[in-house]
């Protein structure tokens, strides 16, 4: 059961194509990553499956529902925070939560006032007058406090300190087994402590999207060792990245590791070959692999 | 229910300081239009207690309370703003039904409902029983609504910020401007009484539209696309509406054999009148004298309109088109009117000497006199039928000031003659010896309950004045106590169309130095 999935989703501003048919499944209680460079279309996608902009062509569907009808109570399930959202300035924290309050049939005072704790919120500071940090804080706290059955976070972490942005994934994690999470960034260390599944989106493309932890299996950066002079091979797989050489080694980056059929195709290319190594790879390097590469490894 | 009490509640606390400055300058404008009936409307104030004579006050505060109302409704609009993708609300449960329905609550009881205080407060103190009005008054809350609250609102829905909301006003200014160069330079659409009215109906409609669309659906750019079509379509009416044919319609040509109310005829120039204008004068004034006669006694017939075209003997001709605001009163004892019109001096150095053929069409709208009594300028507060509470002014204008409740009289003739007036001759002035008739007739065109307005108390003051003639000393005029009176209310009976011809005339005979309204009856330019 998908919790989003779109078909073929296309977004135009004008002449500038930021969604190219994008197919994205996001499972029920996964946490979703969606990641890319800046201007791959993670917040327009987002934002088309809130319903803030229609697509050009193509459909989603956010919790069954068409994203065009997305609106009105189909937000009490949703809980939505964004970098660049706006907030009512002029507000005290806990005004807008009593504000929000009635807003949500399921609204929990109790869950309101650990989430207050928790993130150290102060409930007649003005949110005009709290820090970046602490407006988010005050943003996922009432994003969260009628337990929402999907958590759509847009770059929540961006320009946050690692203090923050600890106590705002401690806060997340700890409601991620009654929700869906969808949460875009390009802060990689971060999602890779939480995120069960990560799609990869480039030029409006989504390059891939599986479980992170299969895709940190698959990657392998490899070494291969030769008794001589090292040579590139003149056809490779095409699941290796960012060949080169240099002396006695020749290093890529197999996107498809499984570990006797690589070995199989490096003998298969190189023939005998001293040594061959594999080293994991954080989601960081693969990502920067990627986007070097610029290639689908998917 | 509870939603819209939530957002309500929310804008209450968000906007108080907004509300409170409205009602503030509501209070300020109460307050200031009791004190104009108590006589401080004509008294002046030397230096910084000028700030607080009633002109200055009634002046600044007309201005500064719509601006005021302006405000709250453009900030609680934008406080949930319908333009943008990054508002936290757009992602919270809101129902737009209900968003709207919290907005429209806040409007009336923030804006409405004050007034509506206000009104009833004003009504009462001005000695008129609110109870008596209440239709009246709910309809200055509905004009109100549609004519400044709507208009204000659909802006409010289509901008995101203050700033772009006083860019937007001055886009319409700018537009209006336009819109009224234009029909300045269209011939004949100074008439255009039904086409107003289609396009006040296409203003409340695309204002309703905008607003709904842009709450259901936040589609900002079809929005501004149907307001620029409103404007569209409004500069298109202007342009295109057959004007001629609608004065046609509406002032048919008498039958034949059918009387015309009141006989025109040419006069002789007068030669006093005509002379040599300065050259550098663009525009020649052309004064053409008319004789009227044939008029029932209780005939009043009002010059409407008129149109003229010339023809020259050297093939030049020249129409004016219809030129409305007449509003020329011919009554059974003038003897005379004249119509004016301006030409290009070049034009008329062409034909001023030559006999030139014109064709004078007359919108005439005919009235008959009704209801006439005689009435004696009482000393003191009195009360007139058909206008309100009145007092006879003898310190300052020699008029009779009047309260009327939410309108002032839809037709109401006042006929003096001056030979009797009682008030007190001023340095200069001499008693007209012989009779010397003079009117004031008060005329509102608009049938509705009650008029357009922030008071539900009009003003409504007559006065009466005689035209002096030629440098001779003014007579003594306007109303005192004891002045006696004709008061009559003149109805409509019909709108009929005419043409003089006139042959051999020529213009160097007729041309006015400078535009003046002396003789009886009224002069009017046409360009």
């Amino acid at each position: 059961m998908s919790a989003i999935r779109t078909e073929n989703l296309v977004k135009k501003f004008r002449r500038v194509e930021a969604l190219s048919g994008l197919n994205l499944d996001v499972p029920e209680g996964a946490v979703y990553a969606l990641v890319g460079p800046n201007g791959a279309g993670k917040t327009t996608a987002i934002k088309i499956l809130m319903n803030i902009f229609g697509p050009t062509s193509g459909r989603a569907e956010v919790l069954g529902v068409d994203s065009a009808r997305i609106a009105g109570r189909a937000f009490t399930s949703i809980g939505y925070v964004s970098e660049n959202q706006e907030s009512p300035e002029w507000m005290r924290v806990g005004a807008l939560l009593e504000f929000l309050r009635p807003f949500y049939p399921s609204w929990d005072r109790t869950l309101e006032d650990e989430l207050i704790s928790q993130f150290d919120l102060t409930r007649d500071r003005k949110l005009g007058n709290l820090s970046r940090g602490m407006r988010m804080k005050a943003a996922l706290a009432s994003a969260l406090a009628y337990h929402p059955k999907l958590i759509v976070l847009d770059e929540p972490f961006t320009g946050l300190d690692p203090l923050v942005r600890d106590e705002l994934i401690q806060g997340l994690l700890e409601r991620a087994e009654e929700s869906t999470i969808l949460v875009s960034s390009h802060d990689l260390a971060e999602i890779e402590s939480f995120a069960s599944h990560v799609g990869y989106l480039e030029q409006g493309r989504l390059r891939f999207s599986e479980e992170l932890a299969q895709l940190v299996e698959r990657f392998r950066e490899v070494q291969v060792t030769f008794d001589g002079p090292s040579r590139l091979p003149e056809k490779a797989s095409e699941s290796w990245m960012q060949l080169n050489n240099s002396a006695a080694v020749v290093r890529f980056i197999e996107s498809r590791f499984e570990p006797e059929r690589t070995r199989a195709e490096i003998r298969g290319v190189f023939g005998e070959v001293r040594d061959v190594t594999f080293s994991p790879m954080t989601l960081r390097e693969i990502f920067l692999a990627m986007a070097k590469t610029g290639r689908n490894a998917a | 229910m509870k939603q819209i009490l939530n957002i309500f509640r929310k804008d209450l606390r968000q906007f108080w300081r907004e509300i409170a400055v409205s009602l503030a300058l509501l209070a300020t404008y109460s307050w200031n239009d009791v004190r104009g009936w108590a006589g401080e409307r004509n008294v002046g104030y030397a230096g910084i207690g000028g700030l607080i004579s009633y002109q200055f006050l009634s002046g600044l505060v007309i201005v500064l309370l719509p601006g005021a109302w302006a405000f709250l409704i453009v900030r609680v609009v934008q406080g949930e703003a319908l333009v943008g993708d990054r508002q936290f609300w757009i992602t919270r449960p809101y129902e737009w039904k209900k968003l709207l329905a919290a907005k429209v609550l806040f409007v009336a009881l923030t804006i409405n409902v004050p007034l509506l205080i206000a009104d009833v407060v004003l009504l009462a103190k001005a000695g008129f029983p609110p109870s008596h009005y209440l239709a009246g008054l709910l309809w200055m809350q509905l004009l109100i609504a549609l004519i400044l609250i709507l208009p204000i609102a659909t802006l409010a829905t289509v901008t995101a910020t203050v700033v772009q909301m006083i860019l937007a006003i001055l886009v319409v200014a700018l537009y209006m401007i336009g819109v009224a160069w234009l029909a300045s330079v269209i011939p004949s659409s100074s008439f255009s009484g039904p086409v107003n009215l289609l396009e006040f109906a296409l203003l409340i409609a695309t204002c309703l539209a905008v607003i709904l669309w842009q709450y259901a659906r936040r589609k900002t750019a079809t929005s501004r696309w149907m307001i620029a079509g409103l404007a569209l379509a409004v500069a298109l009416i202007v342009a295109a509406t057959p004007y001629s044919a609608i004065v046609n319609h509406e002032f048919p040509r008498i039958r034949p054999g059918d009387p015309l109310p009141v006989q025109l005829a040419l006069l002789p120039a007068d030669s006093s009148q005509a002379a040599e204008g300065p050259d550098k004068e663009k525009e020649v004034v052309i004064q053409i004298p008319l004789s009227t006669a044939g008029m029932a006694g209780d005939a009043i017939v009002v010059l409407s309109g008129v149109k003229v075209s010339l023809e020259a003997p050297n093939g030049l001709r020249w129409n004016s088109g219809w030129v409305s605001y007449g509003q020329t009163e011919l009554f059974p004892d003038h003897w005379g009117t004249q119509v004016s019109f301006s030409l290009k001096k070049a034009f008329f150095e062409q034909v001023k000497s030559a006999p030139v053929r014109a064709r004078i069409s007359l919108a005439l709208t005919e009235y008959r006199d009704k209801n006439r009594r005689e009435f004696v300028t009482p000393r003191g507060d009195f009360l007139m039928s058909d206008v309100g509470a009145c007092s006879a002014d003898t310190a300052y204008l020699r008029e009779i000031h009047c309260r009327a409740p939410l309108r002032t009289p839809s037709s109401m003739l006042i006929t003096s003659d001056l030979s009797a007036n009682t008030c007190p001759a001023r340095e200069g002035e001499s008693r007209a010896e012989t009779r010397l008739i003079v009117r004031d007739w008060y005329q509102n065109s608009d049938s509705g309950p009650a008029e357009f307005g922030i008071s539900p108390v009009k003003n409504v003051d007559f006065y009466l004045w005689a035209r002096n003639h030629n440098g001779a000393r003014p007579v003594v005029a306007g109303i005192c106590p004891g002045t006696p009176l004709l008061i009559s209310n003149p109805e409509f009976v019909r709108r009929i169309g005419t043409e003089l011809e006139i042959n051999g005339l020529r213009f160097a005979d007729y041309r006015l130095r400078q535009f003046s309204t002396g003789g009886d009856g009224f002069g009017f330019v046409i360009r």
